[in-house]
């Protein structure tokens, strides 16, 4: 028998084999995949310069794909960022996790430099063309034109046809990618819930797209703050597992345990290497903090971690965390189209599963929607303010929406569902450390943890809701009972005079009395819906005081 | 004049007295309140004297407000429909009394408001006036479809009294194989016994009934037999009740044994419901015995049981049904009627039942064995 060679294959050989692993496991996907890559990239190096981000994306059908039942699609997406270096284009568009951001614990929509990079070889493999950008720099007179390809075999990013262009943009970088896919305009998996769910948790963005057969559209920033990104915090401890925790030392080289647990690590400090020395059980030599990691064995490795699992340790620090806020979630609420009534909330940052997390709420009731009093409620999910799209009955923020009783809030829903009617839950989680449950980053892990902490936020919300709900209710039911005053007081009282004979005047008197009795009915709840109101007033006259404070 | 309810001549006039009593509250702007008889079975009171349920004295009691304006407003369109039917004499089911409220309110667009969206709402109109006046829907001229209660007999002779005043005779003994079908109206029906009839059988499958007849059971027996069709019409009940009162002739009951007919069909027979609490008097033969089938035929006469089946949800019930009964139904829980109560024991505690056709399983060559059975435990007194 012929020995098998045993042979190593590049990062991107393994990506380009499995790019339904990041999102490109259909042509629906990939068109929605590919816009999401190239608008986190725009948005994430607008906000890391400190640019109002104004975007333009386009999306255009150029006939039949050359898979089945797919189209040739382009994509366009342009930014006013701070532009790439030239010779950063390969490395950007074509190099699987050669990212700025990787493994560094902040809110950034990417992580780990995969997604751009495999939108870059969908449209290689499907129409054996790479991304076409054009960039500049503030630095720049002329822009820099580039189609960039990914050399699979060595995972390194080759330009082709580079050239020096005129473009009258002071700096920005534009992106165009052709490939097949097919294009979903409507529904939960949609392009236009992106673009509305991307526009909602990015208050500060302006964005003008354009789809297939239909006109331009712009939608105006309701800020013009650039959120400002935490500084990276440290991972945890108690959130690693050995192998990590063994890779995490190699980015310190030659340097002391102790002083690699300190600087590599959240809320280890002198006096917690001090106790693991002390303990009985788990001890770990105090020789052992003295070593240089590099020369660390693997046993010793797991002493350290074994006893860093069974010390107890402060939970991480949430200053890492970056919320839109409820006043910027409230302008930008009204974007999604004409609101009759809205809540948001956004929660104070927490500790879930030992990583920082917060969690922002915001549901409206929007008019045009009224019709839809049967069907569920729209769910827009976001993850470090990226709309999640698929997979949505695994997510944290499904369970937890589901776990509530809407109910009692005024909201109709069937038992353990999604709650109905013409309304928007948008969720967003915030976090240095999210727990996806692949890498495509389409569904949040539902610890039990998090799903509680949403949930609170959600419930909250509902509360808020209720308010407006009830208010509403109440003028509902007053009108009901004055059209049941008017429509059956007359039946009613004929009814009563033709079994009885009675004569005119007594009819009369009787028709009076009756509307005096139902009268104090509905005195009694026009009294109710003046305090409901009066409530209304008061939290609304609340929520504008605390933002103004804020 | 009925012994039970209202004389229908009286309807109209306590009709208008709660009418004016309305309007009188009304012209005073004082909130008129308008009292039902509850008929549930935390209301029915059962004295074995008596012999069927009662209502107790809570009621049910109705203000006039904003909700409750348009139950009242349908009540009194109703009830103004149905005294028009009193007085002309006119008859008519529920579901025709449905139509002629739409026709109604169909000629009078002012009425709009009032239309009944299905027949369940008008007839839950019906019951409310009934309950307020307490009175049957019956004296309201409002009837059900006569079903069940197909009687054979060769001495019995009925004689109908017409709305018209004449009066038409059936002698049940010249009408062949065909039965005697009984009216919702037993009250223009005059029975006699042409020889002495020795008793009365109730027997709850309307297919054996016809058997038993077909085999001859009334040619050898001097006797009315009864099919019930299952949980009995008023049209039955009425029927039995009128034959235990003119006739005095012992009756039985002979259906299944489990825990459904025992308290669905066999309880409703003597002693009424608690749906129908205002009714009951005269809707109850309180006489009728349980023939069986008894726990203790099965063994003596060696027949087919079998257990409740899990997925038979209707027996399931009736013995959920059951323990609910010996805890809260006066009637069960009467000393006289242990007996019963002690067969729905058994059944609790056994989860078994028989059906009345494993009788034909005792001699299955010989036809007349169940009817052989059933004269014999009659005889020997084995019932309960």
């Amino acid at each position: 028998m012929a020995e098998k060679k045993i042979s190593s294959s590049s990062t991107a050989e393994y990506f380009a084999k499995n790019l339904q692993q990041v999102g490109f496991s259909s042509p629906t996907k990939a068109v929605l995949t590919t816009l999401k890559e190239a608008v986190d990239n725009s948005l994430d190096a607008c906000e890391e310069h400190g640019i109002l981000p104004e975007l333009n994306v386009e999306i255009e059908k150029m006939g039949p794909g050359s898979i089945k039942n797919s189209e040739r699609i382009k994509v366009i997406v342009e930014d006013n960022g701070p532009g790439i270096d030239a010779d950063d284009l390969p490395k950007v568009y074509g190099e699987y996790l050669a990212s700025s951001k990787f493994g560094r614990g902040r809110c950034t929509r990417g992580q780990q430099g995969i997604g751009i990079s495999a939108a870059t070889t969908w449209a290689q493999l499907t129409c054996a063309h790479g991304a076409k950008v054009i960039s500049k720099t503030k630095a720049q007179r002329k822009a820099v034109s580039a189609l960039i390809e990914v050399d699979i075999k060595n995972n390194k990013g080759a330009v082709k046809k580079r050239e020096t262009i005129d473009w009258d943009r002071p700096h920005g970088t534009r992106v165009e990618f052709v490939f097949d896919g097919r294009i979903q305009i409507n529904g939960d998996a949609g392009l236009l819930s992106y673009l509305l769910g991307t526009s909602l948790v990015n208050p500060h963005v302006t964005l003008n797209y354009k789809l297939p057969d239909q006109e331009w559209v712009k939608i105006e920033r309701v800020s013009t703050t650039v959120p400002k990104i935490p500084d990276a915090i440290e991972p945890h401890p108690h959130t690693m597992k050995l192998g990590e925790f063994i890779a995490h030392s190699h980015l310190f080289g030659r340097t002391k345990v102790s002083a690699w647990l300190k600087r590599g690590f959240s809320r280890i400090t002198d006096s917690v290497i001090e106790e693991m020395s002390k303990r009985s059980e788990y001890k770990v030599p105090k020789s052992l903090f003295e070593k240089n990691a590099d020369q660390l064995t693997n046993a010793e490795f797991d002493q350290i971690f074994t006893a860093l699992q069974h010390i107890d340790l402060k939970a991480p620090s949430t200053s890492s965390v970056l919320s839109i806020g409820e006043e910027a979630m409230s302008k930008s609420i009204q974007r999604l189209g004409k609101v009759d009534f809205f809540s948001v909330v956004t929660r104070k940052p927490t500790i879930c599963d030992f990583k920082p997390v917060q969690v922002e709420v915001a549901i409206a009731r929007l008019e045009e929607r009224s019709g839809e009093g049967d069907s569920l409620a729209q769910v827009l999910r976001f993850a470090n303010r990226v709309p999640l799209q698929f997979d949505k009955s695994a997510c944290a923020i499904v369970h937890a929406i589901t776990s509530v009783n809407w109910r009692s809030y005024g909201l109709g829903q069937a038992k353990e569902s999604i709650p109905q009617g013409p309304y928007i839950f948008a969720v967003s989680v915030v976090s240095p450390f999210i727990k996806f449950k692949n890498a495509s980053k389409e569904t949040i892990d539902a610890s039990d943890e998090l799903v509680e902490e949403i949930r609170r936020a959600l419930m909250q919300a509902g509360q808020k809701l209720s308010r407006y709900i009830k208010a509403e209710h109440k003028a509902n039911e007053l009108e009901e009972k004055i059209r049941y005053i008017e429509q059956f007081g007359p039946i009613l009282v004929e009814g009563l005079a033709r079994i009885t004979n009675a004569k005119e005047d007594q009819k009369k008197r009787a028709q009076d009395g009756l509307m005096k009795i139902l009268g104090r009915d509905a005195n009694a709840t026009e009294k109710e819906l003046t305090e409901a109101n009066k409530k209304l007033e008061k939290h609304i006259a609340n929520e504008s005081a605390g933002e103004a404070n804020a | 004049m009925r012994k039970g309810g209202k004389s229908q001549s009286e309807i109209p006039i306590i009709s208008k007295q709660l009418c004016l009593r309305l309007l009188n509250d009304l012209e005073k702007a004082k909130r008129p309140v308008l009292y039902a008889t509850k008929t549930a079975l935390d209301n029915a009171v059962y004295n074995h004297k008596v012999g069927y349920l009662t209502p107790g004295g809570k009621k049910v009691a109705t203000e006039l407000n904003v909700s409750s304006v348009k139950k009242m407003s349908r009540a009194v369109f109703m009830l103004e429909i149905l005294l028009r039917n009193i007085d002309t004499g006119a008859v008519n089911t529920k579901r025709e009394l449905y139509y002629i409220s739409k026709g109604e309110i169909k000629g009078t667009p002012m009425l709009k408001p009032l239309d009944f969206g299905d027949q369940p709402e008008s007839d839950d109109t019906i019951d409310f006036i009934c309950e307020l006046l307490e009175c049957y829907r019956e004296e309201m001229n409002c009837y059900a479809n006569d079903r069940g209660g197909q009687t054979y007999s060769q001495q019995l002779v009925v004689t109908e009294t017409m709305p018209d005043g004449t009066t038409a005779t059936i002698d049940l003994s010249r009408l062949g194989t065909s039965p005697f079908q009984p009216k919702n109206r037993p009250q223009n029906l005059t029975l006699k016994a042409s020889k002495k009839i020795d008793f009365c059988l109730i027997v709850e499958s309307e297919g054996t009934a016809n058997t038993l007849v077909a085999n001859g059971f009334t040619k050898r027996h001097n006797c009315i037999l009864m099919g019930a069709q299952g949980v009995p019409s008023n049209a039955v009940r009425g029927w039995a009740k009128l034959i235990q009162d003119q006739l005095r002739v012992p009756m039985y009951f002979f259906g299944d044994l489990d825990a459904y007919t025992l308290q669905n069909i066999y309880r409703t027979l003597k002693a009424g419901s608690a749906a129908s609490l205002i009714r009951n008097q005269d809707y109850s033969a309180p006489e009728v015995r349980f023939l069986g089938v008894l726990p203790g035929d099965i063994k003596k006469y060696d027949l087919f049981d079998y257990p409740v089946r899990e997925n038979d949800a209707q027996e399931v019930r009736a013995l959920k049904k059951a323990d609910d009964a010996l805890k809260n139904d006066p009637f069960f829980q009467d000393k006289k009627n242990k007996g019963l109560s002690d067969i729905l024991h058994w059944l609790l505690k056994n989860k078994r039942r028989c059906e009345q056709q494993a009788f034909f399983s005792v001699d299955p060559k010989d036809p007349t064995m169940p009817e052989k059975i059933i004269v014999d435990k009659i005889k020997r007194g084995d019932f309960v």
